[in-house]
């Protein structure tokens, strides 16, 4: 009897600790709440946001509680902190937190939630909060263009050859040692005799760069022609699949205004490169808008023919007209800069082998970006040929070599 | 330094109890019930700085609390009491007014314990009320914590 009571109280004991703890966090869970604002939204794949949250939660005596901000699944957290210790008896104090978070994948992400820990002398448990109050707002994540520089076709263990056959057009790239499976009949016995090693030559001969196939997809936030955007996707569809049978491979740019969406950079499998087309080729998100925006070179040209135009006039008036324009612009030449755009699109296509390329557009809203793809590539002494996809403008074509906004630029 | 500390308000009537019920009673294991109070009164005093004291202490206090109970069942029941002020009182389980409510509250389940092993004959009775009680409380917790868990995972939206 008295081993019974001796239990009894024990487990008594024991007991009413964990259902006073149990009390005590559902009164700390109940009482969290998280407001939390970004300083970007919608933001680019691997581009640093700040995130601001205020978590706010009452505390209870003798109690140890983390309470920790759950970033967004496939994030890192690159700079502050997102976890809030108390030991002390915080009623309703209001915590803030500020950290910076890089996301890796793009999509639209939320919040995994609040995890709050609570812990006392007996027990201690942690709660995922992940009610959709605690997992807003959504960051949308925009996908991003691939800006890494080609591989090189030498590895290691080759040797740069180019040695030109005088028989045949085909020449001899590079020297590398035997490995199975290799054709004897490449194995260089001059080379390998010299060396007392098995060397193979890689052949090449002159080809023919496929063109650059770049795609500008409409704002998906604002209206565009569905019947003009369909005729669009069946023309690239089309010329993609004439240009892999040429030339066994293609590179594709999706753009967006000035955005860049995706590379597919020297796809040679069809099946694959359809694939791609089906998941790129809707309208997208811009996070970037251009509004009639000049680059440098046109801002110099309009000055230049201010000029000209000041000095043949001969009304006064005129001339101040002209003078007050030429200054008006050279104002702006002095302030604007580069935009980001155009630098990546300097990367991207440095990236790239071609002699021409291919812009398809719907030529809806604001048109500036196009002269930003199609200078440098101009400017490469690459052939661009813009073609328009509208059945509105009886003027214009749906296959044509220049482009007015582009005026001067193209062939 | 101070002179009186506030376990001090436990362990003294416990060891004046426990003296009081030898005397009065005069059981076989008086001299038993005097050493596990010695050894339980050594532990308080040694382990005043020690990270783990509430576990010495409720080590120690057990075999006082089977003893005190194999003298009297009530003196058992005095001993628990005692040793949970104590117990409290060390680990600062006793600051508020609740934490009082909270230890009033023990006390009184320990009470209904006694009183339902005294009017017992057998200890199998008893025995399966408590396990009985622990299992239906479990019980009720689990289906409280999967319901709490539930709401704040979001699946119940």
């Amino acid at each position: 009897m008295a081993v019974l009571l001796a239990g009894g109280a024990l487990i008594a004991g024991i007991l009413g600790q964990y259902i006073l703890f149990d009390n005590q966090v559902r009164d700390i869970v109940a009482s969290v709440s998280c407001q939390r604002s970004l300083s970007r939204n919608p933001v680019r794949k691997g581009i640093s946001l700040q995130v601001t949250s205020r978590i706010a939660f009452h505390g209870s005596p003798r109690m140890h509680i983390i309470v920790e901000d759950l970033l967004p699944r496939e994030t890192v957290l690159t700079e502050g902190n997102a976890t809030i210790t108390t030991k002390s008896d915080t009623t309703g104090q209001e915590f803030p937190l500020r950290y910076r978070i890089i996301p890796l994948i793009h999509g639209t992400l939320r919040f995994s939630g609040i995890s709050v820990q609570a812990r006392n002398l007996f027990f201690e448990t942690t709660v995922q909060l992940r009610r959709e109050a605690d997992t807003g707002p959504a960051l949308i994540v925009l996908p991003t263009g691939l800006f890494q520089a080609p591989e090189t076709g030498s590895g290691e263990g080759t040797r740069d050859n180019r040695k030109v056959s005088v028989l045949s057009s085909v020449d001899i790239h590079s020297l590398r040692e035997y490995q199975i499976g290799d054709d004897l009949r490449h194995v260089d016995w001059k080379t390998s005799a010299k060396f007392d090693k098995m060397y193979i030559r890689k052949y090449t001969a002159p080809i023919s760069h496929p063109p650059l196939v770049i795609v500008d997809l409409p704002w998906c936030s604002a209206s565009y022609p569905e019947k003009e955007f369909n005729r669009m996707i069946s023309e690239v569809t089309g010329m993609v699949t004439h240009t892999l049978q040429t030339y066994q491979h293609i590179s594709i740019l999706f753009i967006s205004g000035p955005n860049i969406v995706h590379l597919i950079r020297d796809e040679k499998n069809p099946a694959r490169c359809i694939a791609e087309l089906r998941e790129w080729m809707h309208p997208a998100e811009r996070p970037v808008h251009f509004y009639h925006m000049p680059d440098r070179t046109d801002l110099r040209f309009l000055v230049t023919n201010c000029e000209e135009a000041a000095l043949e006039a001969k009304d006064p008036r005129i001339q101040g007209s002209l003078d007050l324009l030429r200054e008006r612009y050279t104002g702006i030449l002095q302030y604007q800069r580069n935009p980001a755009f155009a630098g990546q699109i300097a990367r991207t296509l440095s990236q790239l082998l071609m002699t021409e390329a291919y812009l398809f557009t719907l030529g809806c809203g604001d048109t500036s970006h196009i002269r930003h793809v199609v200078r440098p590539l101009k400017n490469q002494q690459i052939r661009v040929n813009v073609r328009i996809i509208d059945d509105t403008r009886p003027d214009r074509s749906t296959r044509q070599d220049s482009f007015s906004v582009a005026r001067g630029t193209s062939s | 330094m101070s002179a009186f500390l506030p376990e001090y308000r436990f362990i003294i009537p416990l060891a004046a109890g426990i003296i009081g019920a030898a005397l009065l009673l005069q059981p076989a294991i008086v001299y038993l019930d005097i050493i596990i109070l010695l050894i339980l009164i050594s532990v308080f005093a040694l382990t005043r700085t020690w990270h783990d004291r509430g576990f010495y202490l409720v080590c120690s206090s057990v075999p006082l609390m089977i003893g005190a109970g194999m003298m009297n069942l009530w003196a058992g029941m005095m001993v628990i009491w005692m040793v949970a002020g104590t117990l409290c009182t060390t680990l600062g389980l006793l600051a508020s007014r609740q934490d009082l409510i909270h230890f009033i509250g023990f006390c009184g389940w320990v009470l209904i314990v006694t009183l339902l092993i005294e009017v017992s004959n057998h200890v199998l009775l008893p025995l399966l009320i408590l396990a009985g009680s622990v299992v239906v409380v479990l019980a009720i917790q689990s289906v409280r914590a999967y319901q709490f868990r539930r709401y704040y995972s979001g699946a119940e939206q």
